[in-house]
């Protein structure tokens, strides 16, 4: 079976030419089948039970959507007798309009254009039969008479189907997914993408102009009708250079899209409704192989607010088009694309398309080049690793060749999955957490090559081993550090998405909590690590430059590298303790048996299994190892440690958290580059970011007053027993709604029981 | 034995084209899948042929006016092709098939 995203058309046979005489076979065939056996079936071998129920029932009005019920007039059902060429009023044009405009977000949104802008009659006509020039994609064979219909309405209609058609080829050559995203499916049709857009702009041209001295409609109207041509105009050239802001910087088309939406927005009411002008009979005639589907009807206000979103979206990516740094450019980019709601389909794959095209970050930076800023920022900042170079080093036996050929192996290997890293996060954010379920076992195989790598780099350039932690001596291994710290930060997204997601279960809170600060003092102890070796080499470079210029040379590069770990740190640690707080205080509310359980009590589940499913994307990684079911099971449970211990641990952390975090914050976005001089801020993305922070502290703070609700209920004036229950109410609100600060931190709603006061008074 | 003979001969058929008549008119040409006793037919990569409607008779017709010489009256045949469109896998049931073709 086709899947419905995959209309291969085969080459359309012409029936009516047809040479070869087709046989009637009619009387052969019935003859036949009458002596199968009820249920007997002759069937293709290959053709299973499976595809043949997704086969499409002919007269079956809810399969076929070619089916004319009895009664219905034929030639009315199949075209329509609604007349595209019958004069309009300016009201029912900016009906119209807007109608359309709703249809085309609708679209936006991932609604398939046969229940969204292909139900248009007018866009039927222009498009069916395909037009061979631009004047013939008209409503009509003979062009209608009403200047307001034949040019007005038409040049809107096109220039709208053009703009669909830039979209369309965007979407369709970045990651995506069909029908989840968007749905790309065209039914044969052809959305005008043969005609240059200069014919576009000339016919919005001369519509506005004739709107302009039309002294016999009401000004109003032609304002409205003259704003939305100019959106068409704006929004056309928008999407037509989306990729040439790379080089002119320029945001024009899209702020001046936002300036006519608003216009539209006041206007909307201006206009009259044409429902006649619209049919859902239109997929008679597309090639789809899915049934018929009912017409989508969005409101007014959220396509405009999609509209307006998707504009000022473009608008603050241009914020980001300059490479500061790997650091920077993955902030900004993670924090454009975690905007709530977030970006839509189409800003996604522009955002793909600029992140790398053609092996170059933002159209500037190789990627190689991107790589090797990582790796100096993270494990090398001033390295010979980084330096060496075969172009200039001919000599095979001369170490330095040698370091240049694995370096070039290095690259070739971890380029790809590197950028990737990155580029995932353009996907919806369901298929962002999944992919990171499976490229973090990529990057445990990563990670071992790049062991080996180090390894045979260690040699060549004559490292001195180093004591960690008063342990045996040991090499820094600087490529396969900066793969855990890849894959480290993989494993805490899955976490952390996952609470974005709904995927735990509030029982399950407990649990991961402590998983995630398990993960981040991993995380940590490999920082120190990484700054350990650092410090020996800076020392070592100090020692050996004779002459203090090298030195010089090399200490920015130091500089921006101690100052990215260091910031690297107060950010773990902040998310440290936030999850060691919030674990300590879930394992009260578990231990006391109020915390909302999702399963019933008698549910088909273990602890161990549903340990198992949860760490599922954990269990084939190497480094860090699974914890063991019974390790994690008593570390989660905070066993043998009394209410007390955990309160003092809870309100210790949730105080840590909330210094660590404000560090975090003032620490800022991005991190400043001393040597290169200030360039414009990225206000827009910043601002998102600091929002973040801070409703990350708002729900420290809510942390911090459920630990003291708690605290006041097991340590209250009023001595209680070990068998009272205790009198709290626990209420965890859902994602999104307002009692949720961030999407990372679910702190539960505690208040003490009404009907519990009223006993003991 | 004859049974047999009924399943050979539907057999011989699989995977070729078939062009099926439905009592609306339609006529369905796809690769024969199955079938069974009730002559329930499958079709995969199937298109859906339509007879042209009149108004497209119509405009054919007129177009085809406007090409000749606009002083002589013609009467001549129109050709219109019959519009077909992609449909995909279909069951045609058995009832609704008026006429099969081998092509």
């Amino acid at each position: 079976m086709l899947p419905n995203n995959e209309v291969r058309v085969p080459p359309r046979r012409a029936l009516v030419q047809e040479k070869a005489v087709p046989r009637d076979i009619t009387a052969e065939f019935t003859e036949a089948a009458s002596k199968l056996r009820t249920g007997q079936l002759v069937k293709d071998e290959t053709f299973t039970l499976f595809e043949a129920v997704g086969a499409l029932e002919i007269m079956d009005s809810k399969m076929d959507s070619g089916y004319i019920a009895p009664g219905e007039n034929h030639a009315q059902a199949l075209e329509d007798d609604y007349d595209v060429r019958r004069d309009l009023t300016p009201e029912q044009v900016v009906g119209l309009m807007d109608q359309l405009l709703c249809h085309e977000m609708a679209w936006h949104m991932g609604h398939p254009l046969s229940q969204t802008l292909f139900t248009s009659i007018y866009i039927d006509k222009l498009l069916w039969p395909v037009p061979r020039t631009i004047e013939d994609a008209r409503f009509d064979r003979v062009p209608s008479e009403y200047p307001l219909v034949g040019l007005v309405l038409r040049t809107y209609c096109l220039a709208l189907v053009k703009a669909c058609d830039f979209v369309h080829a965007r979407v369709a050559s970045e990651y995506f997914y069909e029908e989840e995203d968007f749905v790309t499916q065209l039914y044969n049709r052809n959305l005008l993408s043969t005609f240059d857009s200069s014919h576009f702009y000339r016919l919005l041209d001369q519509a506005v102009d004739w709107v302009d001295v039309q002294e016999g409609i009401e000004q109003k109207l032609r304002d409205a009708i003259r704003s939305r041509l100019l959106l068409r105009r704006e929004f056309l050239a928008a999407v037509d250079q989306d990729l040439e802001i790379l080089d002119t910087r320029s945001t024009d088309s899209f702020v001046s899209c936002l300036t006519y939406l608003k216009t539209l927005t006041e206007t909307a009411a201006l206009g009259n409704a044409v429902p006649e002008a619209f049919s859902l009979k239109l997929q008679r005639k597309l090639a789809s192989t899915v049934p018929p589907r009912p017409i989508v009807h969005i409101k007014q206000e959220d396509a405009l607010a999609h509209m307006k979103r998707l504009c000022q979206d473009a608008i603050d990516m241009q914020q980001m088009l300059d490479y500061r740094g790997p650091s920077n450019f993955k902030t900004a980019v993670w924090t454009l694309l975690s905007r709530k709601p977030q970006p839509s389909v189409y800003i996604r794959s522009l955002l793909q398309a600029l992140i790398v095209s053609d092996m170059t970050i933002l159209g500037a930076v190789s990627v190689r080049q991107f790589l090797y800023d990582d790796l100096a920022e993270l494990v090398l900042p001033s390295s010979i690793l980084l330096r060496a170079n075969t172009d200039e080093v001919e000599l095979p036996s001369d170490p330095r060749f040698r370091v240049a050929q694995i370096m070039e192996g290095f690259v070739k290997r971890f380029a790809q999955p590197y950028v990737d890293t990155v580029r995932s996060a353009c996907l919806n954010r369901c298929r962002v957490r999944r992919t990171i379920c499976h490229t973090v076992v990529d990057w445990d195989n990563l990670q071992m090559e790049a062991e080996e790598l180090d390894l045979q780099l260690q040699s060549l350039s004559a490292e001195p081993a180093l004591q960690f932690q008063g342990g045996e001596a040991t090499f820094s291994y600087p490529l396969s550090s900066w793969a855990y710290h890849q894959k480290l930060i993989q494993l805490r997204l899955i976490l952390q998405m996952g609470f974005e997601l709904s995927v735990y279960a509030p029982e399950e809170l407990p649990g991961i909590y402590w998983y995630l600060s398990h993960i981040c003092s991993t995380h940590l102890s490999h920082l120190d690590r990484i700054r350990t070796f650092t410090v020996a080499a800076r020392k070592r470079d100090l020692v050996s430059s004779t002459h203090g210029e090298t030195s010089a040379h090399k200490s920015p590069a130091y500089h921006r590298s101690f100052l990215y770990l260091e910031r690297l740190t107060t950010h773990i640690i902040a998310i440290d303790a936030f999850a060691i707080a919030l674990h300590a205080l879930y394992v009260l509310l578990a231990r006391h048996q109020v915390l909302p359980s999702a399963a019933g009590p008698d549910a088909y589940s273990s602890d161990k299994l549903c340990y198992e499913l949860r760490m599922k994307p954990f269990i084939p990684i190497s480094l860090p190892e699974l914890v063991p079911f019974e390790e994690y099971q008593r570390e989660a449970t905070l066993e043998g440690d009394t209410d007390a211990t955990i309160l003092d641990r809870a309100s210790k952390a949730i105080t840590e958290a909330r210094k660590a975090w404000e560090a975090t914050l003032a620490n800022g976005a991005f991190v400043e580059d001393i040597s290169s001089p200030m360039k414009e801020p990225s206000i827009a993305i910043e601002e998102d970011w600091r929002r973040d922070i801070k409703d990350t502290m708002r729900a420290c703070i809510g942390a911090s007053i459920a630990i003291e609700t708690v605290k006041k209920a097991l340590l209250g004036d009023s001595p209680r027993s070990e068998s009272d229950p205790l009198k709290l109410q626990v209420f965890i609100p859902e994602i999104g709604s307002k009692t949720q600060w961030h999407d990372w931190w679910i702190v539960p709603q505690i208040s003490e029981k009404k009907a519990a006061k009223a006993a003991t008074s | 034995m004859e049974s047999e003979k009924a399943v050979e001969y539907l057999n011989g058929l699989i995977g070729r084209t078939l062009r099926i008549h439905a009592t609306d008119g339609r006529i369905f040409v796809g690769l024969f899948k199955c079938t069974d006793a009730e002559r329930n037919i499958i079709l995969a990569n199937s298109f859906e042929y339509r007879l042209p409607t009149t108004s497209a008779i119509h405009e054919a017709a007129a177009k085809e006016t406007e090409s000749w010489d606009k002083t002589e009256t013609k009467a001549a045949t129109v050709k219109v092709n019959m519009s077909s469109r992609l449909i995909g896998l279909i069951v045609i049931p058995g009832r609704h098939i008026t006429k099969i073709e081998l092509e």
